[in-house]
């Protein structure tokens, strides 16, 4: 249907691609600190860390390296971790579906609560329950990550034992029974963010002139809130979806890191302290490609449910 | 403002409900609170944000200490109090450049639209897919660590939300009847678009904005989780729960009332959000 | 019936044994660690990660005692040293075995050290330098030395002279030793307690009991007694501490120090603080300027005995490590041999540090800074306890934290002020501290600038002296010299906190920091 726009968009990712290539490396490369002097630490002396910088071409000139892993990223080669020694790829696709799963579950767990709740807030809005709903889910906005992760791990795990403690198992069952809490941690604060904008485009919807037009021309409110209110609800979400996603799977870190995740916003965060540049520049590009592909699919779901939106 | 275009004012003078004003007042309420802590710390806290008090070492809620003292003796509502100014810094500072920025762009671009719009809407994309830590560490290696490089590292990120809020109602407004009026009217696009279009299209950025800047008092804190935002002594909020991290099952005062605190300034910026928002609602 | 009986007997000669010595074999222990090992090679690690825990893989010729401060047989039953220093002669034990079943020979001893002291290998070398060549005959091992070697011993006990089986290690594929240490790192076989079974990286590790191991438990059977050692990588202390508490894991390390007084009165719950060489300093810049041209008043050994002397460590002690820290005396730790008892360290006396700075023509007081690495809750404790502690005496601290790579960029190009950082030993000897803090040598003593002709001439001395109280006088004299020229301010030494389910018997991480897990069992 909108073939060639995908194709177009399919196509801009390329350039992308190469731009968060060169600004991925050259920032790297400016900051202080190097893997082999962060990884030898206190006892290394000079020679060490100059005898390690040779063995992994990190002697080289700048320009020279980054040909160098160009034309490894050109052949499919992202490279071997310099502190774990092992391929990156193979890094990768050991903890990269974890965190999608992850950001998948806390995305569902997040529109779940939320496009419900929303309604019901925007329907009935100015009242207890409007504040209610605002009130509780303004709290898991502005709490940060560790706070309500170790709150629920203490609680639903710990004192009810409703959860195990951590970990992520091993059958897709257990994964969903072990990720639940860290689902709900994410899943939480996008709700959150969910709430606040949905509830105002819901208010938006039914204060309009074409409900009132609806209404007038004596449509029940059941189609009213189908037709119209739930449409554009599920618009906002998957635009808002899309911001976010960007954040979820890079941001999940704090996260994974009190669950005991090995997913890769951990991996990320070890590989920036410890300047593993392979890994840094591996899973960038890698979230780069992942982030253009979701905002791509966003674009197309929304050219579905809008008709005005035009595809351009 | 005195032209009659402005639905925003139009609103504004023709008040439907009652509710979103009492929404708005007390939201209003709250930051004053907040401000008069921010500017007068020394008038209402009992105890200095920063000395130790070696006979008052992790003792929970009591007379003296009505929230509790830390690890090191420090009285935490006085921590609080004085950590009203930092927050409140990083809430605008955060979240200020951002916002003029990505709003005013957004606007340019989705008037303008073509090549000025692509352009932008790529840097855009580079910068939502860059791991924003790689960036935050960047500068703050290379400027040294501390709240405002904290706000450098933010900015450099934080526009492009506001920019696709912003070009996204631009685009759905510029087809709107009085924008084409206004065209036929002949007037400058200059005028149609700051006059008409930016007013109509700044509401979602507006109200985003009060959710940012909770996402930026959270954003400190995840900083200063990881050591990179404000330095100790320095009290705020956010570092506060992350200190009281290890001493959440013995003394729990330490993260808790922090907690409170962040709740409540993100309850206030919600509350001015949805006021402002339900004030500005264009009523087509 | 004539087996049965035999059986039988074995059977109630297994279960008395087991009842007199009160030990139990077999089962699961769950371990929870704060990070995962890096890269299992003995020679070419880096990290404490993975040193902490090599010994368990890979068994080495002597090992440290339990406490650390000595040296026992391993896989050599004795060895001896001949007349002049320069020759040790060490006799391997009868019929030891890798963890696949095959002989370990005196060829792959000579073979392991050979690529132990190789400087092309690892940072660890230097370890072993004196060792000239190694010869193997029978059951074997002749070492010749380029000098006499009171270290060497200790250095046979260390994580980097752990024994390999060379032939796998050669048939494993790659182009050099870099390569085929990296592919034999992922599923090693080795000559200690333990073999790997299954390793995913980030999450878990699983260590199989190695049925070839050669040390006997108290119950005259081979060791280990665990059947499976799984390490979980916890990497939020709360999580591992919750985990212990809900039974799911029977140990966790490094708990924080703030938890330890709570988990002690946990009845479910050993709240161990193993005594360890920890040492906490803070680094001084010494040199007259600072990297970026400004003049340095710590160059001045008043100020810096200044600051020692403001510096009340019962208090620190108790705000930082909730008491469970003691006080430094000397820049080693007490565990470390050779520590000499009769210094006295800096006492708090903020009187006289106000009278050493007002000396030294700062009676308006300085402005100093440190940088510290982010993220460490005992970090930022330190930085913002000492700021308060030297405002006292008109000091103002200004607290830099910086991410480890940074902070490690920063010190290595000698551009700080002050610094603060933790030390252990891997060797039950004073030399490997005193080279990096109070020599010039490789590192400026850890990047300090500080130079003492004494000292060098002194550790020179050391070196080669097999003298034990020549030594020692030596050493005696070492920590005089540089505690006067206080380039360090002394903190505290601290112990490895780890806590394990009351079950768990017979855990030790020895003071050089290695966890020992070939005599673990679970009582239940």
């Amino acid at each position: 249907m909108h073939s060639s726009y995908v194709i177009r968009r399919l196509l801009q990712i390329i350039p992308l691609f190469l731009a968060v290539m060169v600004v991925v490396f050259v920032l790297i490369h400016f900051i202080p600190g190097d893997p082999v002097s962060a990884i030898l630490g206190d006892r290394a002396t000079t020679e060490n860390v100059a005898r390690a910088n040779r063995e992994l071409g990190l002697d080289k000139p700048l320009i020279v390296q980054f040909g160098f892993f160009v034309n490894q990223v050109l052949h499919g080669n992202l490279g071997e971790s310099i502190n774990l020694k092992v391929p990156v790829l193979r890094l990768m696709l050991d903890r990269l579906p974890v965190t999608l799963f992850l950001d998948v579950y806390a995305s569902v767990l997040g529109v779940v609560m939320a496009v419900p709740l929303a309604i019901l807030a925007a329907v009935r809005r100015n009242t207890w329950v409007d504040s209610l709903i605002r009130a509780v889910f303004q709290v898991g906005l502005s709490l940060p990550g560790f706070y309500v992760a170790l709150q629920l791990l203490t609680l639903l795990g710990a004192r009810l034992g409703w959860f195990p403690i951590g970990g992520y198992g091993v059958t897709f069952g257990d994964h969903i029974y072990h990720m639940f809490l860290p689902a709900l941690t994410l899943g939480l604060n996008l709700a959150a963010i969910l709430v606040r904008t949905l509830r105002n485009s819901v208010i938006e919807v039914l204060t309009a002139e074409y409900v009132d037009f609806a209404r007038a021309k004596g449509l029940r409110s059941r189609v009213i809130m189908t037709r119209h209110v739930l449409r554009n609800a599920l618009i906002a979400t998957v635009t808002l979806l899309g911001l976010n996603v960007g954040g979820l799977i890079g941001g999940a870190v704090i996260t994974e890191t009190v669950f005991a995740i090995p997913g890769v916003g951990k991996l990320m965060i070890d590989a920036i302290f410890g300047r593993d540049y392979p890994v840094i520049q591996g899973l960038t590009l890698v979230f780069a490609v992942l982030v253009s592909l979701v905002f791509l699919a966003t674009d197309l779901i929304h050219a579905r449910l809008d008709p005005r939106a035009e595809l351009s | 403002m005195t032209t009659m275009h402005s639905p925003a004012l139009e609103v504004a003078v023709r008040p439907r409900r009652r509710m979103p004003k009492a929404t708005l007042l007390i939201g209003l309420v709250l930051l004053l609170v907040l401000i008069v802590a921010a500017i007068f710390p020394q008038y209402l806290a009992r105890y200095s944000p920063t000395d130790f008090d070696y006979e008052a070492i992790l003792q929970g809620p009591n007379a003296k200490h009505i929230f509790g003292t830390d690890n090191f003796g420090r009285d935490i509502l006085s921590r609080i109090i004085y950590g009203t100014r930092v927050d409140m810094q990083i809430a605008i500072f955060t979240t200020l450049f951002p916002f003029i920025f990505g709003t005013l762009l957004g606007a340019l671009t989705g008037y303008l639209g073509k090549w000025s719009d692509a352009v932008v809407g790529r840097i855009a994309d580079l910068v939502v897919v860059f791991p924003f830590l790689v960036l935050v560490i960047a500068i703050v290696a290379v400027l040294g660590p501390g709240l405002n490089n904290m706000y450098i590292a933010v900015s450099a990120v934080g526009w492009v939300s506001y920019w696709r809020l912003t070009r996204g109602e631009v685009l759905t407004q510029k087809k709107a009847e009085y924008a084409q009026a206004g065209r036929v009217l002949g007037y400058s696009p200059s005028r149609i678009l700051l006059r008409h279009l930016l007013p109509n299209a700044v509401s979602p950025a507006i109200v985003y904005l009060m959710t940012d800047m909770s996402l930026g008092i959270l954003l400190g804190a995840s900083l200063g989780y990881l050591g990179l935002g404000a330095q100790p002594p320095t009290p705020e909020w956010g570092v506060m729960v992350a200190d009281g991290k290890n001493f959440m099952a013995t003394a729990w005062w330490i993260s808790t009332f922090p907690g409170l605190a962040l709740t409540l300034a993100g309850v206030t910026f919600s509350l001015i959000g949805d006021g402002l928002a339900d004030a500005l609602r264009p009523r087509a | 019936m004539k087996r049965m009986t035999r059986a039988a007997l074995a059977l109630a000669a297994t279960l008395s044994l087991g009842q007199a010595l009160g030990v139990t074999r077999g089962g699961q222990m769950i371990f929870g660690r704060a990070a995962d090992s890096l890269f299992l090679d003995p020679v070419l690690n880096d990290a404490n990660l993975d040193i902490w825990i090599l010994t368990n893989l890979y068994d080495t010729l002597l090992q440290p005692t339990a406490d650390g401060k000595r040296v026992q047989p391993g896989l050599a039953s004795r060895y001896t040293v001949s007349k002049d220093g320069k020759t040790m002669k060490l006799t391997l034990r009868p019929g030891i075995k890798f963890a696949d079943g095959s002989p370990i020979t005196s060829a792959d001893v000579k073979w392991n050290l050979d690529r132990a002291r190789n400087p092309d290998n690892g940072i660890w070398g230097y370890l072993i330098e004196s060792i000239a060549s190694v010869a193997a005959s029978g059951n074997t091992v002749t070492i010749t030395l380029k000098h006499p070697d009171p270290v060497l011993p200790s250095a046979l006990a260390a994580f980097n002279t752990g024994i390999m089986p060379q032939k796998l290690f050669d048939a494993t594929p790659g182009k050099n030793d870099a390569e085929k240490a990296k592919a034999f790192a992922e599923h090693p076989i080795g000559s200690g307690p333990f073999v790997l079974s299954e390793w995913k990286r980030g999450s878990y590790m699983v260590l199989k009991r190695n049925p070839y191991y050669w040390k006997m438990g108290e119950d005259k059977k081979a060791l280990p007694y665990l059947d499976t050692l799984r390490f979980e990588i916890l990497p939020d202390d709360n999580t591992r501490i919750l985990k212990l508490q809900a039974g799911e894991i029977q140990g966790a390390e490094f708990i924080p120090l703030s938890r330890a007084p709570e988990l002690k009165t946990d009845p479910k719950i050993n709240m161990m603080l193993f005594p360890s060489t920890q040492v906490n300093s803070v680094f001084m810049n010494n040199r007259p300027k600072l990297k970026n041209g400004t003049a340095n008043p710590l160059s001045d050994v008043r100020v810096r005995q200044a600051l020692n002397y403001a510096v009340n460590r019962p208090a620190l002690i108790q705000l930082v490590t909730f008491g469970a820290g003691k006080p430094m005396t000397s820049f080693m730790s007490s565990s470390t041999p050779l520590f000499d008892k009769t210094l006295k360290g800096f006492p708090y006396d903020p009187a006289k540090a106000k009278a050493l700075l007002a000396a030294a023509g700062y009676a308006n007081g300085i402005d100093v800074s440190i940088i510290v690495t982010s993220g460490s809750a005992t970090g930022q404790a330190l930085a913002t306890t000492l700021q308060q502690m030297w405002s006292a005496v008109g000091v103002r601290l200004k607290i830099e934290q910086l991410d480890a790579a940074t902070n490690t960029a920063r010190y290595r190009a000698n551009d700080f002020q002050m610094r603060a950082s933790g030390w252990t030993d891997d060797l039950a000897d004073p030399s490997e501290i005193t080279s990096y803090f109070a020599v010039a040598g490789t590192t400026e003593a850890a990047h300090t600038g500080f130079s003492d002709p004494t000292i060098e001439k002194l550790f020179v001395q050391s070196q080669q002296e097999t003298n034990k109280a020549k030594r020692a006088a030596q050493y005696k004299q070492i920590q005089t010299i540089f505690n006067n020229a206080s380039p360090n301010i002394y903190l505290y030494e601290t112990p490895y906190p780890v806590a394990l389910a009351k079950f768990v018997k017979g855990f030790n991480q020895i003071p050089l920091g290695n966890n020992i897990f070939e005599a673990t069992w679970l009582d239940k």
